[in-house]
């Protein structure tokens, strides 16, 4: 309840945020503007249209998630609102869940509404429904709460602008993850690949998470794959949040 | 000044917007439209400076299906660029292969862009190789082999391999009902003006660019032109020189019930 309760409060708090409005109106101009690029595609209106949909929708949530999420636990902490909280009946670990919950259901609601978007648009050029793309946006969705819950974790011991930072680095390294595996298999020497091999074992996966292409062009999904990119998620999620919570109960506030 | 400070904020603002808009009209748009080159808009180079394949995979993060869209639309205004002009496109074929090696299941920049290769670049190596590695990433898709099937038959002439593709397309779902007819035709070496003109018009058909329903006209009216001549009948065409006839007994049996059906 308690944890609800912080969790509608930053929900709140991040749709105040001008920052959520400016990128929101930025993806839908995008999304919108892919029904005129896709005119220029000789016959591949379809395909542009879902691909930049998708696209913008997992780009423009992975920068609400970065740039809300490193102000959740520092903004707090900057404006003292943590010592009112944290001398209340209230845990840490409820606090954090709360933050998170919270930028999830903000995130929940902005990639929503862009993924409806992407699937009117694909109906419009199609003439019939894509319910793929709405699996496909699930997934981004997953791969945007791990960035989220990255974001909350460096926001519990660090800067914003260090945070940011950090965690756009880990969405890059994530976003790249198969290269850096090509990389440690195939370029570096014995000692330099495992370990680029530890770094890719570390770092998410979110290359797994991008079913978007299979969705497009029609190719059949293994449902055992899908699942466990889902529990992978969640596990993953679960570390970093454990991890946060950690650094977090170790601050000392006076 | 002094009137400006008098003004009320929101007389400012206002004042601001139309001085901006004026400020756009008068001096940012024409000053942008002369630096722009005779070509238009730069297209080549774009084309030119395109980094490879590779790179962009990097580049984009991940998004490889939207870098293709991206390339996919360069390769167009290129082509455009060019087909209405001196219709020479040298970098068609580096364009076509990077869309297919940012995104390998993008069956229509294998389609489209052999077609383009073959009939525009005048390069019919680069369109089979694009169709084969196309085929290789995508083996359920019969368009591609058809394609490859249609390349070889009509272009190359190579009339055994265009069987073997033809009857590959054929195992595949979806593919077009008059494929088995063509089987049949080839096995009896018959038909080719017949087989030839179905294809492309076909083609015609199911093509959503004015430039592909112009290549396939131009085609169409050639076979028509071909066949109004005299002693220019099908038979003739398919033991035309350089072309590589159907060695009948070096070709398996066809199958039972081979072109009953379509």
């Amino acid at each position: 309840m308690r944890v609800w309760a912080i969790a509608v409060n930053t929900f709140r708090e991040a749709a105040r945020d001008r920052i959520l409005y400016s990128i929101l109106a930025f993806a839908i101009l995008l999304i919108g503007a892919s029904v005129i690029l896709a005119g220029l595609s000789i016959g591949q209106e379809s395909k542009i249209v879902k691909d930049l949909g998708l696209a913008a929708s997992s780009l423009f949530g992975a920068f609400i998630a970065i740039f809300l999420g490193i102000g959740l636990v520092f903004k707090e902490i900057e404006r003292r609102t943590v010592y009112v909280i944290i001398s209340k009946p209230i845990h840490r670990v409820q606090f954090l869940f709360g933050k998170y919950i919270g930028l999830v259901l903000t995130l929940l609601v902005t990639v929503g509404v862009m993924a409806l978007l992407v699937v009117t648009l694909g109906w419009l050029v199609d003439g019939h429904w894509s319910p793929g793309l709405l699996l496909a946006a699930g997934f981004d969705f997953l791969a945007l709460m791990i960035v989220t819950a990255v974001a909350l974790l460096f926001s519990t011991f660090s800067t914003p602008t260090l945070s940011a930072i950090f965690t756009l680095g880990v969405f890059v390294i994530g976003r790249l993850s198969g290269d850096v595996r090509l990389f440690a298999e195939q370029f570096a020497g014995p000692g330099v690949g495992q370990a680029v091999f530890a770094i890719y074992l570390v770092i998410p996966d979110l290359a797994r998470f991008q079913i978007g292409s299979q969705v497009i062009h029609g190719l059949p999904l293994a449902p055992a794959d899908l699942g466990q990119s889902a529990v992978y998620g969640v596990g993953y999620i679960l570390m970093l949040l454990l991890l946060a919570v950690a650094i977090f109960q170790r601050r000392d506030f006076k | 000044m002094r009137a400006l400070i008098l003004l009320s904020p929101a007389r400012v603002s206002a004042c601001c917007l139309a001085l901006a808009g004026l400020v756009l009209l008068g001096a940012v748009i024409p000053l942008h439209r002369r630096t722009l080159s005779p070509e238009g808009s730069g297209v080549e180079d774009r084309v030119l400076l395109l980094p490879p394949a590779p790179a962009l995979r990097a580049a984009s993060l991940g998004y490889q299906g939207m870098m293709a869209d991206l390339v996919w639309l360069l390769t167009i205004q290129y082509l455009g660029g060019h087909l209405t002009t001196d219709r020479r496109v040298p970098e068609l074929r580096r364009l076509v292969n990077t869309v297919v090696a940012l995104d390998p299941h993008f069956v229509e920049a294998y389609t489209l862009g052999a077609l383009f290769l073959g009939y525009t670049a005048g390069d019919m190596a680069g369109a089979i190789a694009l169709l084969e590695r196309g085929i290789q990433h995508n083996p359920t898709r019969w368009e591609l082999p058809h394609d490859l099937a249609r390349t070889y038959y009509l272009d190359i002439k190579d009339y055994p391999r265009a069987l073997h593709w033809f009857q590959v397309t054929d195992r595949l779902p979806g593919r077009p009902h008059y494929v088995p007819r063509f089987i049949a035709r080839l096995y009896a070496q018959t038909g080719q003006a017949e087989n030839a003109l179905e294809l492309w018009e076909a083609l015609r058909e199911s093509a959503t660019s004015e430039w592909v329903k112009e290549i396939a006209n131009r085609e169409i009216a050639k076979l028509k032109h071909k066949a109004a001549g005299p002693g220019k009948d099908g038979r003739t065409e398919s033991s035309g020189r350089g072309s590589r006839p159907l060695p009948s007994d070096a070709l398996p049996a066809p199958r039972r019930g081979e072109g009953s059906h379509g």
